[in-house]
């Protein structure tokens, strides 16, 4: 009876570990669960059945919140739901900073990575865009270029996709100078690899986790700038919904009907806290890892 | 024999000279800005009404037409004279204009740093000092959640609650601290407030992880053995080490604050450098944007530098030059 129970104790264990989410994590999960039916209902809000068009005026002007699926957010003060507008002002916002992200990151890495392995001319032209960049608020920056520019999505997106090429160059270039003096590059160099085999076979998987964690940080930071351009009334031109564009727009409303201004708020910073707390966690999850190769 | 004033001053001589190719690259880039225009700078500044004698006209007088490195240099020459050139629309000198804008955004500036320092950094050693409290782990979600409100969001949450609710404060305007001391305290609050929300939440994070590592260390174990006051270690053992971190965070922070403020001189209506920004923008005042460009260039540059010369300041072991 005795010897038998460590048994069961051990056979039961994995199934309630598998039932239980890991503790202290609610919030990591709750983040990416939330960046998941964001992307979804964002990318397929045309198919949702039912939702009207975000510029169709579907009701009454500033109606508060109701138990429909058009009125859930309230309608806005031309009578338009609020809630599609949030779903496609989303979509909108995400694809630019979306589309901003791989442009940086791209760009970034690449450039990154040749200056911190080649050093020189190029390390020096890499710093001193890394360097300006820094030194421009980026509203700034996007506000010079789309005074000359216009400001269409594409305008936007190359212009977001501008900003954080720097940063992204400068953490791939930290990493490369970082990894070129470990003993696996000497290795591969000895066996007389490519420079192109060892950035890329040997050095850039291990500069993958830093990267990755610093991309929704990142993404947060483009989300604030874009909205805070459509805020000012220079994002995307109305009426193209946009969260910025929601919450300047209701704040004239704001002393008669202010609950109509919680659903852009709510989007906005929902999403910005979601990625920050993933990045926050892929951060410290790789701290972690280090933590364990080096002790 | 160097005394300690001069290599001070070189160090700071030789930072402020580092920064030239970044100057000398962003001003040059806003130069360009007017011939990155589709079709003509003039043609976009009068609008599409505009007959070609105006707009010829207007490229006599601004040299649009000329190419960019002409206008560069023309720029850098009459810089060196002082001069920045006049607005567009006002003919006011642009150099005079900057002055009385950035008075206006320096004041919000140095208020918001003092006010979320001093919130930010005494809730950090409080937390710090007991790691896993009840306060510490409130704090963490409370500044996590401030750090992910974007500014806009709280400009127009701060002024419904204090200008639309309470009725406190005023919505929006500007009194100068000159003519009237105790009206200047009232405009400025609402945002001072508001800078310090995200601020505040910045350095409580920053200088929580520093405390949290100090705290371990063995000079403050022994300032605990012997029974010094929690207070004290944190004042007199923790502080001075955390300073390097925390002044890295303020050179951040002020030049995003001094770079203009957009967001909340906006929606307050105050007459600073990113109200200008954006009136400049939407007139398409190519020499008023140049000048700020610029200006905050020099901002940024200046801070670090002061930076630099403060690690050293801080903690003498620090080699400068």
């Amino acid at each position: 009876m005795t010897a038998a129970a460590p048994d069961a104790a051990i056979r039961a264990r994995p199934k309630t570990a598998r039932l239980r989410l890991p503790r202290g994590q609610f919030f990591e999960w709750f983040a990416c669960l939330f960046l998941i039916v964001l992307l979804i209902s964002t990318m397929l809000v045309d198919f949702i059945p039912g939702l009207v068009r975000p510029n169709f005026p579907y009701g009454d002007f500033s109606q508060p919140p109701e138990w429909s699926l058009n009125g859930l957010l309230g309608t806005d003060a031309l009578g338009r739901s609020i809630l599609s507008r949030v779903l496609h002002g989303g979509r909108t916002s995400l694809a630019i900073v979306a589309v901003a992200t791989a442009l940086s990151l791209s760009l970034g890495m690449i450039l990154g990575m040749l200056a911190g392995f080649y050093r020189g001319a190029l390390e020096r032209v890499v710093d001193l865009y890394t360097n300006t960049m820094s030194a421009l608020p980026p509203v700034l920056v996007l506000l010079a270029l789309i005074s000359v520019a216009g400001n269409s999505v594409p305008t936007m997106m190359l212009a977001l996709g501008i900003l954080d090429i720097g940063t992204y160059a400068r953490i791939a270039k930290g990493g490369v100078i970082a990894q070129n003096d470990r003993d696996y590059v000497m290795a591969a160099r000895a066996m007389g690899a490519s420079d192109r085999r060892l950035l890329m076979r040997e050095i850039l998987p291990n500069l993958i986790p830093t990267l990755t964690a610093i991309v929704p940080p990142l993404m947060a930071g483009l989300m604030i700038t874009e909205g805070s351009l459509s805020f000012l009334g220079y994002g995307i031109p109305s009426p193209a919904p946009s969260w910025g564009g929601m919450i300047a727009s209701s704040t004239d409303l704001l002393d008669r009907f202010p609950i109509l201004i919680l659903g852009p708020i709510l989007a906005i910073v929902l999403t910005v806290y979601c990625l920050n707390t993933v990045g926050d966690s892929l951060a410290k999850r790789i701290n972690d890892r280090g933590r364990e190769i080096a002790g | 024999m160097r005394t300690a004033q001069f290599s001070y001053l070189k160090a700071l001589g030789v930072r402020l000279a580092a920064g030239i190719p970044v100057f000398i690259v962003v001003t040059f880039l806003a130069t360009s800005l007017s011939s990155l225009v589709p079709g003509s700078a003039a043609q976009l500044i009068l609008g599409d009404n505009a007959s070609p004698e105006q707009i010829d006209a207007l490229n006599a007088r601004y040299g649009y037409d000329r190419p960019v490195l002409a206008r560069y240099l023309d720029w850098l020459i009459k810089l060196m004279h002082g001069d920045l050139g006049k607005t567009l629309f006002s003919q006011q000198s642009v150099a005079e204009l900057l002055f009385d804008r950035a008075v206006v955004t320096f004041e919000i500036a140095v208020l918001a740093m003092i006010v979320s320092l001093l919130i930010g950094v005494t809730l950090a050693m409080y937390s710090a000092s007991r790691p896993g409290g009840i306060v510490d782990s409130c704090l963490h979600a409370v500044s996590s959640i401030m750090l992910s409100i974007p500014t806009f969001v709280i400009v127009v949450l701060l002024g419904y609650i204090f200008a639309i609710v309470l009725r406190w404060l005023p919505a929006t305007g500007w009194v100068s601290f000159a003519q009237d001391p105790i009206g200047n305290l009232h405009y400025v609050a609402l945002p001072v407030m508001c800078l310090s929300v995200h601020q505040s939440a910045y350095f409580y994070r920053v200088s929580r992880s520093e405390f949290a590592a100090i705290l371990q260390e063995d000079y403050v174990m022994v300032a605990r053995a012997k029974g010094l006051p929690m207070r004290y270690i944190l004042t007199r053992h923790a502080l001075r080490p955390a300073l390097p971190q925390i002044l890295t965070v303020i050179g951040l922070s002020m030049t995003y604050l001094l770079g203009g403020s957009f967001i909340v001189e906006s929606y307050f209506a105050v007459p600073g450098i990113g109200w200008t920004v954006l009136n400049s923008v939407g007139t398409h005042d190519f020499p008023v944007m140049q000048a700020i460009l610029s200006l905050t260039v020099v901002i940024f540059v200046v801070i670090f530098a002061l930076v630099d010369l403060g690690y050293a300041w801080i903690d003498p072991r620090v080699k400068i030059s």
